[in-house]
């Protein structure tokens, strides 16, 4: 209980200091917009094409634009020592990951919530058909993205190359998560009834988004150390 | 002592491998269906359980770093992440090479050969964020960190391939069938080649540990050079 | 034999053995570099102790 609360709190302070100069938000917004635009212009598919690529066209910017977000993720307590500070902390750094994961999971959504808006507008697709279920599939992928993104934004803080060695570490991990996500949104976009393999899919996200919270949750200590 | 251990595994390595190549091409005839080529299986399929296998190895010694502090389980887990690697790559070229007689490709986006290939990339990036990290005791937590999310990730992904059907040719192998699918003649090559591979691996395993020690002993040389300076 | 199955095969146990061997050289490679590095840094901590004991 007191992790939640102690991991709510940081999440709290991550949005707050991220509304006000709203820099990874605009960074991923924007990238993800010229992404899409530049998707558009040089493929311009049609709408048969769109059912086949959509889904991995929105994943694949999801999760390059998350990099953005992500990488700030502990880069911005890097000043001032405010790392150390909250490690020194009575915060657990599990609940300290968690919070993290939670920040970047709430301007994930806010950057998809855009994505998806401006997706339906360049390629003309209705995408609140089954608005439910994409949200569903969104919020279990975005969620192991962002805790991946902790863990690994955590780890790399220190590095020579920061912004380089994350995306290579991270998006191997992403695999399977990646896929999946891709093939139930493909499937929700092209309004197709599922069929029982489809269920797999969400079976493989929600096992990867519980197996990688609990490990990183056991591993925390080994994480974040002082 | 171990210096001589490599030497001996090598050896013996070699020698079995003298042997099962005189099987592969005198003894065994081709196979029915795919003819001359489906001797490729004879390394394709050993180089890829070896690496698999590596990279358990390496997750247990990741584990006992974390739990000991002991930098000789972070050069062990390393080496044998390294020469996993090696034995995955072959795996890849073999099999591309293979596909492209069977299946008339080079590739495809099947599932058991794109995890193979996101296995490689995983412990690929093991290897490069340990080139970008110079303090040892920083580079053995985060690698530690990695190994085991990058095996937990090995084993999601190839859970997922028996979950869905897929191109690459099923399981033939007595403990995966319960019964074997493979000729007992193939079968007996098959797992002396297996057991090549694996006294190979394990030779460079342990010469590329003798250098991870090497280099530690030049860290702390180094600081003991400057602390007297 | 079917020819191009042959030469095929001949690519697998090659490409099999080069990757191997291209592993060794670097490792060979490798290990000669350490050594050479190992020599020249007991080098330098013998002469400093001798400095300091002289001192």
């Amino acid at each position: 209980m007191k992790t939640v609360k102690h991991a709510l709190l940081i999440a709290r302070k991550d949005l707050a200091v991220e509304l006000r100069t709203k820099e990874s938000l605009n960074a991923a917004g924007a990238f993800s917009i010229v992404i899409l635009l530049l998707f558009s212009f040089a493929f311009d598919p049609d709408p048969e094409q769109v059912k086949e690529i959509g889904g991995g066209l929105l994943w694949l910017v999801f999760a390059f634009a998350g990099a953005l977000v992500f990488n700030r993720s502990f880069a911005r307590e890097l000043p001032n020592d405010c790392l150390d500070t909250l490690l020194a902390s009575p915060l657990s750094p599990a609940s300290l990951l968690t919070g993290k994961a939670l920040a970047n999971f709430v301007m994930l959504l806010a950057m998809e919530l855009v994505s998806i808006v401006i997706f339906g507008i360049f390629f003309n697709v209705n995408w609140t058909r089954h608005i439910g279920e994409l949200s569903l599939v969104f919020a279990l992928g975005t969620w192991g993205i962002s805790m991946l993104g902790a863990v690994f934004g955590a780890l790399t803080v220190n590095l020579r190359l920061r912004e380089l060695m994350l995306p290579i570490i991270i998006y191997p991990l992403l695999f399977p998560l990646l896929i999946a996500a891709i093939e139930l949104t493909k499937l929700l976009l092209a309004n197709q009834p599922p069929s029982p393999s489809d269920f797999l899919w969400a079976k493989i996200l929600i096992v990867f988004d519980v197996v990688f919270t609990a490990l990183a949750m056991m591993l925390a200590d080994t994480i974040l150390v002082n | 002592m171990r210096d001589k251990l490599a030497i001996g595994l090598a050896a013996a390595a070699a020698g079995l491998l003298a042997n099962n190549l005189y099987q592969m091409f005198m003894v065994l005839p081709d196979e029915a269906l795919q003819g001359a080529i489906y001797r490729i299986l004879f390394f394709h399929a050993p180089a890829a359980m070896v690496g698999m296998i590596g990279y358990f190895v390496a997750l247990t010694f990741s584990v006992l770093y974390l739990t000991s502090k002991n930098l000789i389980h972070d050069s062990l887990a390393a080496s044998i992440v390294e020469v996993s690697l090696v034995f995955s790559v072959v795996n890849l070229v073999t099999g591309s090479i293979w596909a492209r007689i069977i299946w008339g490709i080079w590739w495809t986006w099947d599932y058991r050969l794109t995890s193979a290939l996101v296995c490689v990339l995983i412990f690929f990036g093991y290897l490069v964020m340990r080139r970008a990290i110079d303090e040892p005791t920083q580079r053995a937590r985060l690698s530690s960190a990695l190994c085991i999310f990058g095996c937990v990730d090995v084993v999601i992904v190839w859970k997922s391939i028996e979950w869905f059907r897929n191109q690459h040719p099923g399981p033939v192998l007595d403990f995966r069938t319960g019964g074997g699918k493979m000729d007992p003649a193939y079968a007996h090559v098959f797992w002396m080649n297996f057991v090549a591979i694996l006294l190979m691996a394990t030779a460079l395993v342990l010469v590329r540990t003798r250098q991870e020690a090497t280099s530690r002993e030049i860290d702390s040389l180094r600081r003991l050079a400057h602390t007297a300076a | 034999m079917d020819a191009r199955n042959f030469t095929f095969m001949f690519y697998g146990f090659l490409a099999a053995w080069v990757i191997v061997l291209l592993y060794v050289i670097s490792l060979a490679r490798r290990g000669a570099r350490l050594k050479k590095e190992l020599d020249e840094v007991r080098k330098i901590t013998s002469q400093s102790e001798q400095h300091a004991d002289r001192h």
